[in-house]
């Protein structure tokens, strides 16, 4: 069985070649593929054949694939047909392209089927059933124009894919319940219960989906659009068969579920009712058999879904009968196409005499359409209703639903004879058909033929469809062209004339633009996803930054507001102040920040802020952290210096204040992100069990680090590591932003040649520069720097520190800036951002090496008491080398942000692009 | 004070990582002393070796089973495994990024910081050769990744997410067309991600505070013996799982996803959707199996109400996008949850379904967004999607892959992207996760209709003159979009190699 589908896996991607290459007569050769398929099962008849190859073992996938009836069956009708419907396309329009790319469809197609109807591997199944998904979108979509053809082809990919989700899911589950996804294992002890119920139905939704089963219907019709061999494949005897197999194959072993008979009988023979009344409608003829199909496919689902003994051998009759005559039907209505140019039953006159050998073979085929003697349709009908005829209530009801199906059926069978051949009063009939040539009309008469001799030959059919229904239970019937006067025999008497009676009366009606329910639920369900997707987008998506970030912090707020509501380990003991004062500067912090976010100036806002940083250090101060206090201090100065010289390129104001509504939300969510925050630290803080590492830091930095201030002696000695590793990316952050606002290192060496551009100040204050200022700054400025090095030498043991002193220095220079710009900068500084930074990174890593290099660590402090005459004991400790380092660092970055911000770039880049400009037009002239 | 010693090392175990962080460093000697002219070239060899190095490097270490470095790396199955994966795709994404035929100068900006549409800015997009500092910026990320799945701690974790964050923020910023929306996405990306960073920070405080040690180890004996109130362990996992969540995006941490992906340059995303899945989920798997895995009682309920979101939220998003990036990057958001799917689906089976799940997703969106590179007009990627309409009928070898590739997406058999969800689903339904898998079921058929529509517009609508063309992909590409491609089929049709790999990765050391 492999090598079957091996063989049309082959074909299939040669065929397109091959048809380019020697055109339609090439698809004969292709047709091989699945009519050694059919001769393949023809030779098999009666036999049980299993192949098994494992595929993949980690999840339970394998090749398996197994030969019984049901799928003998579907094998002989799935090759048969699908040879003669490449045979058939072989004559149809199309050009070469066209062909080709069919040809290889088809064969692919008719591969898949293969697969699918003989899979034993529940899983390979769905495989080859998303498979022929695909293929059927491709095979549908093939005529591109057209916008209803797109549509179409979208409805039944859709439809039919999300189906085979759905089916998974309930294979899976099977699997799950059971251990196996082998069908022969399963059927022996299907899963009880719930889980197989559900199983099952997931199953069956695929299932009806791909048989356009209400409510799946409406993909089938609209799938029209396709090619009519392809639809006479396809819909006919192919894909649609899927669904009807997959129901036979399960029904032996769930047909006394509740649910199951629920939706195979109770939608089956819905589906037969609407859709036949709906073919009555119609007036393509294609439509026309579409909605036949559909109403067919509904009364297969309906009779092997019933899962009784005789309902089954009657449903295989009926698959067969089905298979033939509405391929042929369809091939007919190619032909109809094909010779007039139209498939409108309106304007088609007195085809009938101009045809006789199609209208024969049509009505043949419509005949066992019908249910009418002694055709192979005729066989399936009688053997239905005697299946149905026990006399219990509800195979009552479902008999009368048949006979009235059945009644339909006969009407449009008619309707449908009637409209492609019949001669219609005021209708000009059709004089110079295009007369179909043998080839085409090969296929429907064979087709037509065989629903003949399947009629005449009950026995043989009986015999080689037997072992299907000898796996249920109840009473048999026998397929016979004569029962005897018996109900059935009445019952189709009844179909037939009631069905005259029906389409006498349909038979001027057209069909109304009404859309099916079926349809309309596509329609609305497309439609809410879309709406729903367009608003949720509209609503998540704006691609605002507060708005993302607002999602992040609500999440954060919604857990960290529950733990620490439902029951953080809050410390017990709970001290408000050490210090009233200490509540005066929280008072100061909170007020400083709320104006901070009210303040409507950029300048505000950032001086506010840098408040809310000086209220900080107070409390440090009050913690008794003199060191940490001066630090924090001078980093919110050098901050509001900075930003100051970056506000000047911005607006004074904020550009816009959010709306009102989202201002409240906004202060709600910072507010709550706040306590959130607080109450964690709050929490983790107490939550402390284990002794702080920095308990012992205290002794450490006197015996060790040679230090009194801890603090200092913790960034120079204890974690000078981490000290390493923050002056290093500070001059790496210098050097960043240096060339980040210059560009290029050629308009940096201009800069720096080029006199400044004069009053700095001026430029953002509009005043002119202040002679007492630069005069009191020139003053003052020598004593601020020695008062920098004084803490950078005193900072080991008292407050201050390479840091503090270095921001000290900075802020001396800063002030000589603002004072008189860049001119009185240089002169302070003359030299080079970039060699004060290097030389502190120089400095810094040599203390550390030099340590190494006499026998200690990296960085390890050594301790020096040097006396030095007339000033006495010098003690000093090696790491203040190290601070120095830090120390110019500080000050080289201050430098570098203050001769690259304080500088203008904007006047940099048109003086550049002018220049480049300028040697364009040269090279240009040269 | 009792002398240090220093950690004994396993150079072997680690070496991809060092060779990584060489070659990087080694590119940036490069970007210096290397002229101009010969530095993509040089650049580009010297990127493709140190990955090439250090996937060969991976594959000798197949059976290492160790912890190193005192415990901060562990260098096991997953790790090897997730490593080998992160190498190999973003050699790929290297490829993409190489790529220079498409447009003059490659995909990158020659000089990021120059203001945008000034004059000098609009010259260098025409013509001047793009940065050539992506490649070290790109192998710091990938070492960065590299660490990140084999870090056995929480801070060697954060360094190592930080390690790969940055350089990725950077490279978002670098696309040449639509500089503002590429500046924008990288802002975005940067300041989202470090709040995420700065959570997952937090988080590590917490754990710390709960256990007093931050290795996964000990979290996973305190987390099991410990007999406090858990409460602070919890907010910590959640937190730690806010910045681990935020680099896989999930719901709802995704926000940035579709702005990022579409700002970033093409081969950039490609490399993001790619690598960093790979790389976060490797880390969360680490952070939920090696740390947490006594918990998982209490956090599969809520980890799966995310995964839900997730999936259903990215599939429904992905209905309405008009953009081809944007679509695929809200399919990456709904794929993020079905392989939260398979981490939730716990034990060895999920564990393993995830690995196979991560590189046959990155593979198909390699070559998706492969693709997307070659569509274009005058003014770079055709992104809209209006704009590729009959693209079938003007390219249709190109349309016939990236329906492959779609295919794949939507979880049709043959394809990778079919036996990767199932396995997922099927791992989930083993652990007795159903419900995810219905959610995911149900969010896989939403999802499909997107992907199908772009089907259906490639091939079903006649060609405007809109329709951009397809550019001839030069070589790098080429192969690019043909491993991918080639992968997405082979993992569909024999994945066995693949699933027996991860099967016998799926086990973590402590």
């Amino acid at each position: 069985m492999l090598v079957l589908l091996v063989i049309h896996a082959a074909v299939a991607l040669i065929a397109p070649a091959l048809v380019r290459a020697i055109g339609g007569r090439g698809l004969y050769l292709v047709a091989l593929a699945p009519a050694g398929a059919a001769v393949w099962a023809a030779a098999h008849i009666g036999r049980t054949a299993t192949e098994t190859v494992e595929w993949i073992p980690q999840l339970g996938l394998s090749l398996a694939f197994r030969l019984d009836t049901l799928s003998w069956l579907l094998v002989l009708l799935v090759g048969g047909v699908g040879a003669l419907v490449l045979a058939y396309c072989a004559h149809y329009v199309g050009d070469r392209g066209e062909q080709a790319r069919h040809a290889g469809l088809l064969v692919a197609f008719a591969g898949t089927m293969l697969g699918l109807v003989l899979a034993d591997d529940l899983l390979l199944l769905y495989v080859f059933w998303e498979l022929t998904s695909v293929l059927s979108y491709l095979l549908i979509a093939s005529d591109p124009g057209r916008r209803v053809a797109r549509r179409a082809a979208m409805q039944a990919l859709l439809v039919t894919t999300l189906g085979g989700l759905a089916m998974l899911v309930g294979i899976v589950m099977l699997g799950a319940g059971t251990g196996t996804h082998r069908w022969s294992e399963l059927a022996q002890s299907p899963p009880a219960g719930t889980w197989g119920t559900v199983a099952v139905v997931l199953i069956l939704a695929g299932a009806l989906a791909k048989s356009a089963i209400l409510p799946f219907g409406a993909w089938l019709p609209a799938a029209m659009a396709a090619p009519t061999p392809v639809s006479a494949y396809l819909h006919a005897a192919a894909m649609v068969k899927a669904g009807v197999f997959l129901v036979a194959l399960l029904a032996p072993a769930f047909a006394g579920v509740l649910a199951w008979q629920l939706l195979t009988v109770g939608a089956g023979l819905a589906t037969l009712i609407f859709a036949g009344l709906a073919a009555l409608r119609q007036h393509d003829l294609k439509l026309l058999l579409a909605y036949g199909t559909v109403s067919q496919l509904g009364l297969l689902v309906a009779v092997l879904g019933a899962g009784t003994r005789a309902a089954a051998l009657a449903g295989l009759t009926l698959v067969l009968a089905h298979a033939l005559f509405k391929s042929a039907l369809f091939l007919t209505v190619g032909a109809v196409d094909h010779a007039t140019g139209t498939r409108d039953l309106r304007k088609l006159s007195g085809l009938g005499r101009r045809l006789p050998m199609l209208a024969v073979a049509a009505t043949l085929a419509a005949a066992s359409m019908a249910g009418a003697p002694p055709l192979l349709g005729f066989l399936g009908k009688e053997a239905l209703f005697a299946a149905f005829a026990t006399g219990e209530p509800a195979d009552t009801a479902a008999l009368i639903a048949m006979v009235l199906g059945a009644t339909l059926t006969v009407g449009y069978s008619l309707r449908f004879l009637w409209g492609a051949f019949g001669t219609k009063p005021g209708v000009v009939p059709v004089e110079h058909p295009h007369a179909p040539g043998p080839g085409l009309l090969a296929a429907p008469v064979l087709l037509s033929a065989a629903g003949l001799a399947g009629g005449l030959a009950a026995r043989p059919i009986e015999s080689a469809l037997e072992p299907y229904p000898l796996m249920l239970d109840g009473v048999g019937v026998h397929l016979a062209l004569w029962h005897g006067l018996s109900l059935p025999l009445g019952l189709t008497v009844l179909a037939l004339a009631g069905g005259y009676g029906v389409f006498r009366l349909t038979r001027d009606r057209v069909k109304s633009e009404k859309i099916s329910a079926g349809a309309w639920v596509y329609e609305q369900a497309l439609r809410g996803v879309d709406r729903l997707a367009v608003e949720l987008t509209g609503a998540t998506q704006r691609g605002s930054l507060p708005g993302y970030l607002g999602v992040i912090l609500i999440v954060l707020v919604v857990i960290a507001g529950t733990v620490l509501a439902v029951g953080a380990p809050w410390p017990t003991e709970f001290r408000v102040w050490d210090t009233p004062l200490q509540a005066v500067a929280g008072v100061a912090i909170i007020a400083a920040a709320i104006g901070a976010v009210r303040a409507q100036r950029r300048l505000a806002a950032f001086v506010l802020a840098g408040a809310a940083g000086y209220a900080v250090s107070m409390l440090f101060i009050l913690h008794g952290a003199p060191d940490l206090a001066l630090t924090q201090a001078l980093v919110e100065t050098a901050g509001i210096v900075m930003a100051v010289l970056v506000l000047r390129r911005l607006p004074a104001k904020f550009s816009e204040r959010p709306l009102r509504a989202s201002r409240r939300w906004r202060i709600v969510l910072g507010v709550s992100v706040g306590l959130a925050a607080a109450g964690m630290a709050f929490v983790t803080s107490g939550g402390r069990t284990a002794t702080p590492v920095s308990e012992r830091f205290a002794d450490l930095s006197v015996s060790y680090g040679g230090g009194s201030n801890i603090v200092n002696v913790i960034l120079v000695d204890i974690r000078a590591w981490d000290t390493m590793g923050e002056i290093s990316v500070l001059v790496v952050a210098a050097t960043g932003v240096a060339s980040l606002i210059f560009q290029r290192t050629s308009a940096l060496r201009r800069r720096a040649e080029t006199p400044a551009p004069k009053r700095a100040l001026a430029a953002w204050t509009g005043k002119e520069d202040s002679v007492i200022m630069q005069v009191v700054t020139r003053l003052i400025f020598h004593t601020i720097v020695l008062f920098s090095i004084y803490l950078l030498l005193s900072g080991h043991n008292a407050p201050g520190g390479g840091f503090a002193g270095g921001l000290v220095a900075a802020l001396a220079l800063t002030v000589r800036y603002l004072a008189g710009g860049r001119r009185e900068l240089n002169r302070a500084a003359p030299v080079d951002a970039g060699v004060v930074l290097g030389t502190g990174l120089l400095i810094a890593v040599g203390t550390g090496v030099g340590a190494m290099l006499l026998g200690g660590q990296v960085l390890q402090t050594a301790i020096v008491d040097i006396h030095v005459p007339l000033l006495g004991d010098l003690h000093v400790a090696t790491s203040t080398i190290f601070d120095v380092g830090v120390y110019l660092i500080v000050v080289g970055l201050i430098l570098d942000i203050l001769r690259s911000l304080g500088a203008e770039p904007q006047p940099s880049v048109t003086e550049e692009t002018s220049e480049t400009q300028e040697q364009d037009r040269e090279k240009v002239t040269a | 004070m009792e002398d240090l010693k220093a950690p004994s090392i396993d150079y072997a175990a680690v070496a991809p990582i060092l060779i990584l962080f060489g070659a990087a460093c080694l590119g940036v000697v490069v970007e210096a002393f290397v002229p101009r002219r010969a530095r993509h070239a040089v650049q580009l060899t010297l990127a493709l070796l140190a990955t090439l190095a250090g996937l060969v490097v991976v594959i000798t270490q197949a059976s290492t089973r160790v912890t190193t470095a005192v415990g901060a790396l562990a260098i096991d199955g997953p790790a090897v495994f997730l490593q080998g994966a992160i190498l190999v795709l973003a050699l790929v994404s290297l490829l993409l990024m190489g790529e220079r035929k498409l447009e003059p100068g490659g995909a990158f900006v020659p000089q990021a910081a120059i203001t945008v549409g000034s004059e000098a800015d609009e010259r260098q997009a025409a013509r001047a050769p793009g940065l050539t500092e992506v490649y070290p910026i790109s192998l710091f990320a990938i070492a960065g990744m590299l660490l990140f799945v084999a870090a056995n701690d929480l801070l060697t974790m954060f360094i190592a997410l930080e390690v790969f964050s940055l350089p990725l923020y950077l490279l978002c910023a670098l696309a040449r067309r639509r500089r503002l929306l590429s500046q924008e996405a990288a802002l975005k990306y940067f300041l989202l991600g470090s709040y995420a960073s700065a959570f997952f920070l937090f988080g590590v405080a917490l754990v710390y505070g709960f256990v007093g040690a931050v290795d996964l180890a000990s979290i996973h004996t305190a987390a099991a013996e410990s007999d406090r109130d858990p409460l602070l362990l919890y907010a910590g996992l959640a937190l730690l799982s806010i910045g681990l969540l935020f680099k896989t995006a999930a719901v709802p941490f995704h926000v940035w996803t579709p702005d990022v992906y579409q700002g970033a340059p093409t081969p950039v995303t490609a490399f993001m959707a790619a690598c960093t899945k790979v790389a976060a989920f490797g880390a969360l798997l680490r952070v939920l199996y090696v740390g947490f895995n006594g918990l998982s009682w209490d956090f599969t309920p809520i980890l799966g109400v995310v995964a839900v979101l997730t999936m259903i939220i990215g599939a429904v998003l992905a209905v309405t996008q008009t953009d081809i990036k944007r679509l695929l990057a809200y399919s990456s958001i709904a794929n993020a949850g079905y392989l939260l799917v398979g981490v939730l689906a716990s034990g060895e089976r999920g564990l393993a379904s995830t690995m196979f799940y991560l590189v046959a997703y990155g593979f198909s969106v390699l070559a998706a967004f492969a693709v997307v590179t070659l569509v274009r007009d005058a003014d770079g990627e055709a992104g809209h999607l209006s704009r590729w309409a009959g693209l079938g009928r003007r390219s249709p070898l190109i349309a016939g892959l990236f329906t492959f590739i779609l295919l794949a997406f939507a979880g049709i058999p043959l394809t990778s992207g079919f036996i990767s969800k199932f396995a997922v689903f099927a791992a989930a339904m083993e652990g007795g996760q159903t419900w995810l898998v219905i959610a995911g079921v149900i969010s896989s058929i939403v999802l499909a209709f997107p992907y199908l529509r772009v089907v259906v517009m490639m091939w079903l609508s006649d060609p405007s003159d809109a329709t951009p063309t397809v550019s001839v992909p030069g070589v790098l590409t080429t192969a690019a979009l043909a491993i991918g491609v080639a992968m997405t089929l082979l993992l569909g049709v024999a994945p066995s190699l693949l699933l027996d790999l991860t099967t016998g990765a799926a086990e973590f050391v402590q």
